[in-house]
This record gives C-alpha cells, structure tokens and sequence, in this order.
C-alpha cells in the first residue's frame, strides 16, 4: 500500500517538465564538470610526464657548455619539484590553476624564485574552472529550490490542496512523502555523478571519498532543510521563488563577494612585495661592499663551510658570488615569515565566517581535501625551499673546492615530487552544516504542526 | 505615445506600491553605495602600496655606487602595475592578474604576485564591486519587478479588457517594458550620481578627461544592458500563460547567462586554443635561439661573422684592439636577437589567449551578460587587454634598460679587461639617473572602444533586437 503510493508520488513528479529538465540539467552540467575538470588535470599531468625529460636535456646541455665551471653551470641549471595533483583534483580544480605546479629553481636565491607564475590567461582564471564540484556547490541547490518551491504552494493555487485535506487525514504524512520524492530523485543524481566520477576520475575507494560523499549529502540537506523551511511558511509559489533564490543568491554571491572585499582591505598583502626587495636589494648591494662582511654572515649561517678556504684576493670568485645570494635569502626570510602569517591570518578569517556560509565551507573543504588549496601551495612552496636548500648543502663543497662536476650523483637531483592534502577543518564544517540545516528542519517541523490546519 | 507613457506609469506605481520592490531596490542602494566605498578603499590601499614600493625602488636605483654598467642591468628594475582610477567600479582580472615584475638583462620574467594568489579560494566566489551589483543583481530585481507584467493581466483577465479597450499589443509591451526601466533607472540614475560625485570628491576633483569620457561611456553601456533586461522580462511574461512558468524560465535564463555559460564558454576556449605550458614556452625560445647562434660558442657562425664585420669596419685583427667595449657590443647584439625571438614568442601566447578569451566575445551575442562584463572591464581598464599593454610597456622599458647599460659599457667601460685580482671597471653613479623611471600609461579610450568593437556591437545588437522583437512579437503573442 505504501508502496504504491510512493509509486504514484514518483510518477506525479516526473509527469513535471521540469521534473526532468532539472535532472537532465544537472546530468549534463555534472558530466560536463567532469570532463572539463578532468581533462585540466590530465594537462597538468602531461606536462609534469615531460618535465623530467626536459630537465634531463637541459641539464646535459648546460653540462656541455659550462660542465667545467661549476659555479658556472649552478648559475644556469634548473632543479624542478613538481606538485602531482591528488586524483581528487579533477573533482575539484580549487587554485590549481592560479598557483604553479612546477617549479624549477637554479642555486640562486630561493626567494627571486619560487613566486614565479605559470603562463596563464587572467581571464580563464577570472571566469573559474567548471569541475563537478561546481555543479554540486551551485547547481544542485538551484534544482533543489526548483523542485521544492511549489511543493504545497502549487497544490493549494490549483485548489487541488482543499480535496486532499477533505480527503486525508494525515496531512503531514503526505507533505513528507512528496519531499521524499524529491530527496530521492536529486541523491540518486547526485550518486549516480559521483559513481561516475569515481570510474572516471579513478578515484581511490577510502575514508576520503567517504568523507567527502558526507560533505556533499549534508550540503544537499542543508538546502533541502532550507527549502522545506520556505514551503512550510505557506506563502504563494512565487514568494517562495523568489525567497529562495534571494537565499541562493546571498549565501553563494553576495555574502563570500563582500567577505572578499573586506578581506583584502583588512589583511592587504605588502609583505610579498617586501620580501621582493628585500631578497634584491639583500643581495645586489653586497657587490659594493667588503667582502669580509658577506663571507663572516655567510659563516654564521654555515659554521661548516668555514673549512674551505675563500679566495679573497680574486675581485670575483663563485664563492663569494654564492655568499651574496645566499644573504638575498637570509633578508628577506623575516619578510617571507610575515607573509606567511599574513596568510594564515586570511584563512583563519575565511574559515571562521565560512561556518555561516555551507556553500564557501564546502567548496573551501573539498579544494583542502583534493589539495587544491591555498595550504597545499604554501606546504609545496616549503617542499621547494627544503629541495633547494639540499641542492646548496651538496653543491656549495663542490664549488667551493673546485671540484668538477664528473662525480655528482644526479640520480639524487630528478625532478622532485610533492604530494599531499590536509583535512583541517572538515569537522567544524560537518558541525556547522548539521546545525544549519538541523536548525531550518525544527522550524519547518515546527510550523507544520503550528500550522496545517490553517492551509 | 500617451497611451505607452500611461501604462509605464501605472506599472511603476504598482512596482512601488509593493513593499517587497521598495525593500528590494533599498538594498540594491545601500550594496551599491557600499561597493563604491569599498572599491574606493581598496583601490587607495593597493595603488598606496605600489606607489610606495615603486618610490622606494627608484631610490634604490639612484643611490647605487659606482658600479660597472652591466651589473646595473642585473640589479635590473622592478615594475608594478597601476590601477587606473575607475578600476575601483569594476575589479576585472585585477586580482587574478600579478602586479610586481622584475626587469633585468637577458631575462623576461613573470608577472607576479596576484591577489588570488593569496586566497585559499574564495576569491572564486565573486568579488562585491559597483560592476557585480549592475551586472548581476539589477538584472534580478528586473526580472522580478517584469515576470508577471503581462501574465498576471492574463491570470486575472484584465489583459483581454486592456486589448478591447483599443491598447495595441505594441503599446502595452512598450508601456511595461518602459515602466519597468524606469524603477531600475529611479534606482541606477540616483546611485550613479552618488558613485560620480564620491569618486570626484575622493579623487580630490582632480579627473581627468579620459577618465570621465570613459564613465560616461560606462553609464551608456550599462543603461543600455538595463532595457535589454526590461525588454527580455517583459517578452518572456508575453509569452507565458502563467506568471510561476515566466519566472521559472526568467530565472533559469538569469543562473545560466551569469552562473553557467561564462564558465563554459572560456573552458571551450581553452580547449580549443591550449596554451603552452611554462616549460614548453621556455623550450620553443631556447631551440628558436639556439638556431640564431650560441654566443657560448667560439665557433658559432652567426657570432663571428658578427665578429669578423666588426674587425673589418675598424680595420684591427683582434677584438681586444677595437676602440670600444667589444663584451658591451657583444651582449647588445645578443639582446637583441632574444628580445626579438621572445617577442615573438610573447606575441603568438597573447594571440592564443586572445583566441581563448575571443570565444566570450563571440558569446556575448548569444548572452548580453557577457557583453557588459566584456565592455565593462575594458572601459575601466580591469581587462586583459590592459594586462597586456602593461606586460608589452614593462618589457619594452626592460630592453631599453639593458641597452642602455650595454651602451655605456661599450662607450665608457675600457675594452682591456682588468686582470683577476685587480679593481673591476666602473663607470659613475651619476649615469644611474639618465634610465628614467617605469611609468605605465593607460591607452585612451578610443583605442578602448576600437579594440572592444565586436562586444559594443553585441551589445547594441541585443538592445535592437529587443526593440524590434518588442514591435512585432504581437503577431505570435496570445491573448489567453
């Protein structure tokens, strides 16, 4: 008997065009999302594949051409350290595309070096990536609100509501089974995506994919709740149209374009360009001034290099020409220190108002969990420095003695690798999306039992 | 006429005597006023920190000792980007786009330091600027203030009592759509008086004639988008029976050309037209300066015919007799062959992302949204046209600066290089001033308007073709 009229139910949904426009829409945006996703991921890949080969020739090159000049041949030989995407990133492209994947630094200055951009286009970075993540973040809350506006609204306008209740006793029953309906169709879409994606994608079968299947259902909740709120108020279809998208539109674009605003009025950024000069200047102005003064902090820094003896009659030496750079480096670390606080600053903030926002938090945990984030660039930034500063500790004795380069062990010098993703603040987020949509089911509860008899 | 201006009036006065429009258009008000000011802020705080920064390099510069010319081209120069003025209405790619580049010899870096580079992601999300109000949220409001323009008369019936009454369909579409233009115009006409007067008062009434040309310019554009997004409301309503089913398809219309289609029709582009990467753009020029000669090598073809030409002009036998700095000459030859080969380079990636980007342009005819986005951050200089002037002049300042540090090593540094242990060569501070400093200049706007043709074309495609389509859609609009 149940059955049946759940049958029917699905049956009086679908007989809706827009039933199924709106899961075609979201179908085809879902698929689409992981194409595009995909396939910018995949050139990622692509170049991170060649990179190895090209550091290989242009290493032999520059071996050919400066082999026997070692300080000559650091000068002009990149070390490159990529940072592999997490298959998850073609789910959620997050600042992949803003920050570098490859990075190759020569033994210069670490400083001068590691902020350089990739080649893109502003404007493809303006109008964003479209990966599943998307169509999950601000799609599927606008098919939601389009099944569920009319729910009881459209019943009521059409004077089919008045025979119901004559009809039926157990009105809230009926609400219920129409809402379920719907929570049905839109997470068999949602799963059927995510199914795909997972075979699409190769995504690995763990406590991640879990995890993230929770973000994504209690988003979809969140709006369900929000929306089952609206409808429960029992105002006209159209009211609730425009209620709920007036919600779409402040949760996901209003609120996070003002955060942003006010983001980077607060917490501005002028470290970075600090550190810039001061890396410059730290190192140029040491061409003018006592050799002695570069060579004693140089020493402070590495008491074990004062073994080999420094050249100090000769007007140049790579010794001292490394000393220098190596001092661009150390002034501009305090800078380098306040722009990463700084940074933290900002993400603290995010995260904090985030709580209010589930479409930001979402999206802001899923770009941490792929590694997609701001965080996993600044950990890659770290790996970049930790890489050059091992490439100085085995190359600095070699130049330093003049030694020739026919004994390095390049194997140890490939292109390095960097992996990783953080799960930070996901339970803040699991909490504050539960409470949310926690909070708008009890109301809504609350005004159907208030309420019915008046409808 | 009389009978168009009478329906315009009723449908402003329904619009106003409904709470939810006045409530509506006052928080559209504050947003904007709210925009302004912020977008004011930041614009102060960003180009404050610049022009500091900018100040500080040049005196840096300046206050270098004696030095030997060519180590003056690898102190090289940092360059920042300026905002221009009216970039406080509409952001563009401003935060996507870097800000700092480091100008040295023999080496054209990157543009670095973007705002978005500092954001854990949100950023994605939009910024709040004058531009995102008029261009998202206005609409929305229209959309709402238009859905039910004609269909609610249909609903109620009232619509075949218009039409019997002697109201041509003409009239009482162009009536509403009129009305309906001039509530969003009560509220856009007061704001941009407010946004003129306190971006005259901040800029200390010091603007320039290019900059109120290009605000005029803007407020056009922007008015005109408004009637295309009257005119649409009011057609869609037209030709729905029922005013749910005109706002369904009205706000479908509105998620997919604002939310969906920019997202879609920039990563076709890039699909279309990829880009190379870093590694393989850095390749192509090394292999493509490879070919011209290897100035490492004493073999090289290409350099010593350069050298044999230059031991016969001045009749000697050795490059150490000549009467110049032969090394200076050298490296300006040099220069000048991979600036050359890196120009091109540069050129054909703009072309490609100009070919990425054009397929927004292309769009803006299916999508009047993107038009004003297009002609919008071109007018305020936010675009990447812009970015790309500023790349050209800070590279075009970086090749001047190495040949003029080329130059006075060949002119003024002594062709006998010291031995190992001796003194380096130098020349005095006192060149240091002739390198002037980087100053961006902001094309004018009629090369704004000349390069941006096919979107104000679009833009004024759609604004006639509403018009048309609003004269003569009554031949399939139906009454019932």
């Amino acid at each position: 008997m149940n059955q049946s009229i759940y049958l029917l139910e699905f049956k009086l949904f679908f007989r809706n065009k827009a039933a199924m426009a709106g899961i075609l829409i979201l179908l085809i945006s879902g698929f689409a999302g992981l194409y595009f996703g995909e396939k910018f991921i995949r050139q990622q890949d692509i170049v991170i594949e060649k990179a190895s080969q090209t550091q290989e020739k242009n290493t032999g090159t520059n071996l050919k051409h400066f082999g026997k000049d070692p300080g000559l041949f650091l000068y002009h030989n990149k070390f490159s350290m990529v940072n592999v995407p997490d298959r998850w990133a073609a789910f959620a492209n997050g600042q992949r595309d803003i920050n570098p994947y490859l990075i190759s630094v020569s033994m210069l200055a670490v400083e001068g070096q590691i902020y350089d951009t990739d080649l893109v286009n502003p404007s493809t970075l303006l109008l964003g990536n479209m990966d599943l993540a998307f169509v999950f973040i601000f799609l599927f809350p606008l098919v939601i609100i389009a099944f569920c506006y009319n729910l009881l609204s459209a019943d009521q306008e059409s004077g089919v509501w008045a025979i119901l209740k004559s009809q039926s006793g157990a009105l809230s029953a009926l609400i219920w089974r129409k809402f379920s309906v719907r929570i049905i169709s839109v997470f068999t879409v949602a799963m059927v995506l995510m199914t795909s994606a997972i075979f699409y994608l190769k995504l690995p079968l763990d406590g991640r994919l879990l995890l993230i299947l929770t973000l994504l259902s209690l988003y979809l909740l969140f709006w369900f709740s929000l929306s089952f709120w609206v409808i429960s108020r029992g105002k006209s279809s159209n009211y609730n149209a425009v209620l709920l998208i007036s919600f779409w539109v402040v949760l996901n674009i209003i609120s996070p374009a003002i955060l942003n605003v006010w983001l980077t009025q607060q917490y501005p950024v002028p470290e970075a360009l600090e550190t810039l000069v001061k890396q410059r200047e730290g190192y140029h102005e040491k061409w003018d001034l006592d050799k002695s003064k570069t060579m004693d902090k140089f020493y402070a820094h590495y008491p074990q290099f004062k073994q080999y003896p420094f050249p100090s009659e000769l007007s140049f030496s790579w010794y001292w020409y490394y000393a220098m750079q190596q001092m661009g480096d150390d002034e501009a670390s305090a800078g380098a220190r306040s722009m990463a606080e700084k940074l933290n600053k900002r993400h603290d903030f995010t995260n904090l108002t985030a709580l209010f926002l589930p479409g930001i938090q979402t999206q802001l945990r899923l770009n941490e969990l792929a590694g997609s984030d701001l965080e996993n660039h600044l950990k890659f930034q770290q790996a970049i420095k930790a890489y050059h500063e091992q490439i100085r500790l085995y190359f600095y004795p070699v130049v330093f003695k003049e030694e020739t380069l026919a004994n390095v062990a390049w194997d140890e010098f490939k292109v390095a690798q960097y992996k990783g993703h953080t799960t930070g603040y996901v339970w803040q987020n699991l909490a504050s999306v539960f409470i949310l949509s926690l909070l708008f089911s009890i109301l809504a509860v609350y005004n159907f039992k208030r309420k019915t008899s008046l409808f | 006429m009389k009978t168009i201006f009478i329906i315009a009036r009723r449908t402003w006065k329904t619009a106003f005597s409904n709470r939810a429009t006045i409530a509506l258009t006052l928080i559209l008000g504050i947003a904007l006023c709210l925009a302004t000011f912020i977008g004011w802020q930041n614009f102060k705080i960003q180009n404050s920190q610049r022009l500091k920064y900018k100040e500080l390099v040049r005196e840096k510069w300046l206050e270098k000792p004696d030095k030997h010319p060519h180590r003056m081209a690898h102190y090289g120069y940092l360059a920042f980007r300026d905002k221009h003025e009216l970039s406080f209405f509409d952001f563009g790619i401003e935060s996507f786009a870097g800000v700092s580049i480091f100008l040295e010899a023999h080496k054209q870096n990157t543009v670095n330091f973007s705002e978005a580079g500092f954001s854990n992601g949100m950023l994605r999300f939009g910024e709040m600027s004058v531009a995102m109000v008029l261009q998202l949220l206005v609409p929305l409001l229209i959309f709402f203030l238009g859905y039910h323009s004609i269909s609610a008369e249909r609903e109620a019936g009232t619509l075949k009592i218009i039409l019997c009454q002697g109201v041509s369909w003409r009239q009482l579409l162009s009536g509403k759509t009129l009305g309906i233009i001039a509530v969003s115009f009560s509220l856009f006409i007061p704001v941009i008086l407010l946004t003129v007067l306190l971006w005259a008062m901040l800029s200390n009434w010091q603007v320039s004639m290019d900059a109120s040309l290009r605000l005029v310019f803007l407020v056009l554009s922007y008015a005109v988008y408004f009637i295309i997004c009257a005119g649409i409301s009011v057609l869609v309503s037209a030709f729905h029976s029922s005013s749910k089913s005109a706002l369904t398809i009205l706000l479908v219309l509105w998620v997919f050309f604002a939310i969906v289609m920019p997202r879609i029709t920039q990563a076709l582009g890039v699909i279309l037209y990829p880009s190379p990467s870093k590694m393989e753009f850095s390749a192509a020029i090394a292999s493509d300066l490879h070919k011209e000669g290897d100035s490492h090598d004493p073999d090289d073809p290409h350099y010593a015919k350069i050298k044999a030409d230059v031991l016969k002009k001045y009749k000697v036998d050795d490059v150490k007799k000549l009467p110049f700095n032969y090394g200076g000459y050298v490296m300006a030859e040099g220069e000048k062959i991979s600036a050359g080969i890196y120009n091109q380079h540069q050129r054909e990636l703009n072309k490609t992302f100009e070919q990425q980007n054009s397929f927004t342009v292309a769009a803006s005819y299916l999508n009047p949204f993107l038009a004003i986005k297009n002609l919008s951050m071109a007018l305020t200089a936010a675009d990447f046209k812009t970015y790309m002037d500023f790349q050209n002049q800070a590279e075009a300042y970086r090749y001047g600066l190495a040949q003029r540090m080329n130059k006075l090593q060949i002119e003024k540094i002594s062709n006998t290089a010291p031995g190992e242990k001796e003194k380096p060569l130098s020349i005095s501070r006192s060149n240091w001033a002739e390198q002037p400093d980087f100053q961006y200049t902001f094309q004018p706007v009629s090369s704004v308007i000349s390069n941006h043709f096919w979107s104000i074309l679009s833009l004024l495609c759609w604004f006639s073709g509403v018009l048309i389509f609003l004269n003569i859609s009554s031949k399939w609009v139906k009454t019932i």
